[in-house]
């Protein structure tokens, strides 16, 4: 039983990783600034613009409050976190559709 | 002899041209540098005061110079057919124009700009716009013989030209209303397409007080898919359908067609571009100014001013045999009318936020005076 549950788990992590080297970043945008837009006006366009198979790339500030914005925002349109990682103190978010 | 080509000649293309020949003057008047301006218009258009057209704070003819007479007499200006770029090749340190001249340079600046696309959204054709000459005219006729009822003003995408533009379109349109003495017989709607009035927070909430105290509906967020003209009503993807008499809008912005024919920029036409160094990515001689560029930042006359200081600097030390020193820090200068007579402003970079000052008509009255100074200051490149 152990082995069978273990040899599923392993499947759907290779499944993942497949799917993740299929997706591809369309463009990597830097919110890490201010813009009349704002972080979410920046993206927002650019999600427009994606096709399938592709994803955006954003990096933010761990500390801001456009992390958690981002996050909800993601949720409310029913877009996906494809990945989500720390690097050198900031934040970088592959959101895809 | 070191070529810098400028691409377009609209403020940011005319106020970096000019910059340079400053910059680089000795070496213009000895034929050790040409700086070329190809721009397909032979009149410049300052399109930031569009927006008071409407209002009769300013006209047309206030708005509209010949190109030539706004630039350095030492630089070259072409225009028509030999102004107007067909293709750009970074690859081969060229630019193409119309009348099939192939121009090469050691230095290329793109200023090609935004653009104005309309058929993005189906109706919205119905919606008058400052951000057009022709429209802010006829908004300016259609607002004279309005006479109560509910107006839409809207922002089909971000980003677009003039980022506060929009606020101040709307308190000022609040303020003739009230003066007309029509206000009460106003219903005004702003619609957003990120929740809130603007995209930073400190200014946001400034605005919504203001909003909130003059009575103005805020719908947000609201990302417009038609207007249907003959019902008068406007659509979102939120799924809101709202019935207005007069609209009021910003159509979607693209960078310029030229940029996608020559395969530079991304699906909407922006130029992948260095946010600090303001050069275009994978190439070290093309910089880009302005709206042009793909970066985070307010597409605004203000921002190229800043970028100009930047790009012109870091050029003429290469030129000079010097290190490009100057990065650009995100700097951003704009005045937002409250009123028919009264201004805040922000100013900003990537790093601090701005801290917007309560309204008054000392901000208003430097908004006109910045307005009247372009033509002999800001576009001459003096300060």
């Amino acid at each position: 039983m152990d082995y069978l549950y273990l040899v599923l788990n392993y499947s759907v992590l290779i499944v993942k990783v497949i799917k993740m080297q299929e997706i591809k970043i369309y463009k990597t945008i830097d919110l890490t600034g201010q813009s009349c837009a704002g972080p979410l006006g920046e993206l927002i366009g650019v999600m427009d613009e994606i096709v399938k198979g592709e994803a955006v790339e954003v990096i933010v500030d761990p500390r801001s409050d456009t992390k958690d914005k981002l996050l909800e925002w993601v949720k409310n349109k029913g877009y996906k976190i494809v990945s989500n990682r720390e690097e050198s103190g900031r934040m970088i978010v592959v959101i895809g559709k | 002899m070191k070529k810098i080509i400028v691409a377009g000649g609209g403020i940011g293309g005319t106020i970096v041209a000019n910059r340079l020949t400053k910059m680089l003057s000795d070496q213009v008047e000895n034929s050790e540098v040409e700086i070329t301006v190809l721009e397909r218009n032979e009149t410049h258009i300052y399109q930031p005061g569009q927006l008071l057209i409407p209002f009769g704070l300013t006209d047309r003819h206030e708005l509209i110079r010949r190109e030539r007479e706004i630039l350095d007499y030492r630089i070259k200006l072409l225009s028509g057919k030999k102004g107007e770029i067909k293709k750009i090749d970074p690859q081969n340190n060229s630019v193409i124009t119309s009348d099939e001249r192939v121009h090469s340079y050691d230095y290329l600046i793109i200023a090609t700009g935004s653009h104005l696309n309309w058929e993005e959204v189906p109706g919205y054709n119905a919606v008058y716009s400052p951000w057009d000459m022709d429209s802010s005219m006829k908004l300016r006729e259609a607002i004279n013989q309005f006479n109560g009822g509910k107006i839409v003003v809207n922002v089909a995408k971000l980003p677009h030209k003039c980022p506060v533009a929009p606020l101040e379109v709307t308190l000022m349109l609040d303020d003739y209303l009230r003066r007309r003495g029509i206000r009460d017989k106003t219903e005004i709607f702003y619609t957003y397409p990120i929740q809130g009035v603007f995209g930073i927070k400190s200014a946001n909430d400034l605005m919504i007080k203001i909003f909130e105290s003059r009575g103005i509906n805020i719908i947000s967020p609201f990302n417009v898919t038609r207007v249907d003209e003959s019902n008068k009503t406007i659509e979102s993807q939120e799924g809101e359908k709202v019935r207005f008499d007069l609209a009021i809008g910003v159509p979607p912005h693209t960078g310029a067609k030229v940029i996608g024919d020559s395969g530079i920029g991304d699906r909407r036409n922006w130029v992948p571009t260095d946010k600090y160094a303001l050069k275009m990515k994978n190439f070290s001689n093309v910089y880009v100014i302005g709206d042009t560029t793909d970066i985070p930042i307010s597409k605004a006359g203000s921002t190229a001013d800043f970028e100009s200081y930047i790009i012109a600097t870091n050029i003429a030390n290469e030129i000079l045999g010097n290190k490009p020193v100057k990065v650009y820090d995100g700097s951003v200068f704009c005045y937002i009318a409250t009123g028919l007579d009264s201004g805040t402003y922000i100013r900003f970079n990537y790093n601090n936020p701005p801290i917007p000052p309560p309204p008054s008509y000392v901000h208003w009255w430097g908004k006109l005076l910045y307005n009247k100074l372009y033509w002999t200051v800001t576009a001459k490149a003096i300060v």
